[in-house]
């Protein structure tokens, strides 16, 4: 008990007085994972809102597919990429293998499923007479479908959320195509990894710290969006 | 009496092998006012979106100054000067300002015309008080003003308005009758949905009964 109080003292410690190596850690998981969600969610969204308004056979098939991919294993994302970008894959000549590129990708396939499964929820949720008025007063069609997006922004908003979620807090794909390199593909969850192998609890406790501090404050704004959307509709 | 604005040709609909319009033939001219009758799931709804263009016909042409044109092809244009309002109408997140200028920023109007066409509509419908108030959190009767506004504003040349005042008491009932009155004024052609014709009285030129899928008059 008391050795984990102390590890625990020894975690605060490296988070307040800013150890360069944690913080370094921490900047590139959120770098890597920012961008991911921020390359998905236009594509996501986009097609869930095709899939919604889409008038093709297959559609059910589709979305089932989506709904399939919400729980894949991270690991099997990875070796998928892993298998595609190794040297004798077929994406072996770009060399994005244990790049923070190669990240990127694997964390944009894991989170696009979530953005259009859960995106395609929250459109579904819309009123119709949103798109029949928007049309009947003259807007394009794409400027309707940011009318659409604005009348559902807390159901996409959180769709983005929880793809964020998802894709800060895997470890499969990061360690597989990542390589877990210091100071270039090293992010929370991988570190977390190495340092409890090697039996340094302190930092993978820091950085378990930092993980849960953010899940707790992405509930907690979903929470306060929810309650404002109470109001505001 | 001036020619028809544009004269709707054998506008069919079916609805799970269900014919729902046979052939239904509508012309709409300026400053008319045309009252639809008919049961419930009679399509009259469904007429009224397929002329707003929110709604495929199985066929359908319209009349144009004489000449015909495909429902398909010539709908892209005419749709901008016909706008259909909700029974129930809807307005967007916002405050009742942004709902009314909504459909502007697709004119060609510049912004101060804009600023100017949205602060006399606001003035004409009485709302100029209640412009910065949150459209969703007004009564009915209000929204609805809103809405009757908000299509206004735009100048269309027909106005179709599903079961306009249904959900409004008496003193909402009859500033809407007065704004529709306006409009028609204005030389809009306007085309009405109701179960309750009387309250039309005064304003419809013409009433037909959509019965079995065709119009009567």
């Amino acid at each position: 008990m008391n050795g984990l109080l102390l590890t625990t003292q020894q975690a605060l410690q490296l988070l307040l007085y800013g150890d360069a190596e944690l913080w370094s850690i921490v900047l590139l998981s959120f770098s890597v994972s920012l961008k991911a969600i921020l390359l998905t969610t236009p594509f996501g969204l986009l097609l869930a809102f095709g899939l919604h308004h889409g008038n093709f056979p297959g559609i059910r098939f589709i979305l089932a597919f989506f709904n399939s991919l919400l729980s894949v294993p991270t690991v099997v994302v990875g070796l998928f990429l892993y298998v595609l970008l190794t040297r004798q894959g077929p994406f072996g000549d770009l060399k994005l293998l244990f790049t923070q590129s190669a990240m990127v990708i694997g964390q944009m396939i894991l989170c696009f499923p979530v953005l259009v499964a859960l995106g395609y929820a929250a459109i579904q949720a819309a009123d119709r007479r949103v798109w029949e008025t928007s049309r009947t007063l003259g807007a394009p069609t794409w400027y309707t479908i940011l009318t659409i997006f604005y009348e559902v922004r807390f159901g996409l908003l959180a769709a983005v959320l929880t793809g964020f979620g998802r894709v800060i807090s895997e470890v499969g794909i990061s360690m597989m195509v990542g390589g877990n390199i210091m100071g270039y593909t090293r992010n929370i969850t991988t570190a977390i990894a190495l340092e409890t192998s090697k039996g340094e609890f302190a930092q993978g406790i820091a950085l378990g710290l930092v993980l849960l501090s953010l899940s707790f404050l992405l509930t907690a704004f979903l929470s306060y969006i929810q309650s404002k959307k109470g109001v505001i509709t | 009496m001036s020619g028809p604005l544009f004269v709707f040709h054998g506008i069919e609909k079916t609805f799970a092998e269900d014919e729902i319009l046979r052939k239904v033939d509508l012309s709409l001219y300026p400053a008319k006012c045309i009252l639809l009758t008919g049961k419930n799931g009679s399509g009259k709804t469904t007429l009224l979106k397929i002329i707003a263009g929110l709604e495929k016909p199985e066929k359908a042409e319209i009349e144009i100054s004489g000449k015909l044109h495909c429902w398909k092809k010539v709908m892209p244009i005419i749709r901008k000067e016909i706008i259909y309002l909700h029974q129930q109408a809807f307005l967007f997140s916002g405050t009742v300002e942004s709902n009314v200028a909504y459909g502007l920023r697709f004119t060609s109007l510049t912004r101060e015309q804009r600023r100017e066409s949205l602060k006399k509509a606001l003035e004409r419908s009485g709302l100029t008080d209640l412009a910065k108030q949150q459209a969703n959190t007004l009564s009915g009767g209000v929204q609805q003003r809103v809405a009757f506004t908000r299509a206004w504003i735009l100048k269309p040349k027909v106005l179709l308005l599903d079961e306009p005042v249904s959900n409004m008491d008496q003193e909402s009932r009859e500033k809407a009758c007065l704004l529709i009155q306006r409009m028609k004024s204005a030389g809009m052609s306007i085309v009405i949905t109701s179960h309750v014709p009387q309250y039309f009285d005064g304003l419809a030129d013409v009433q037909f009964d959509l019965v079995n899928g065709k119009l009567l008059q």
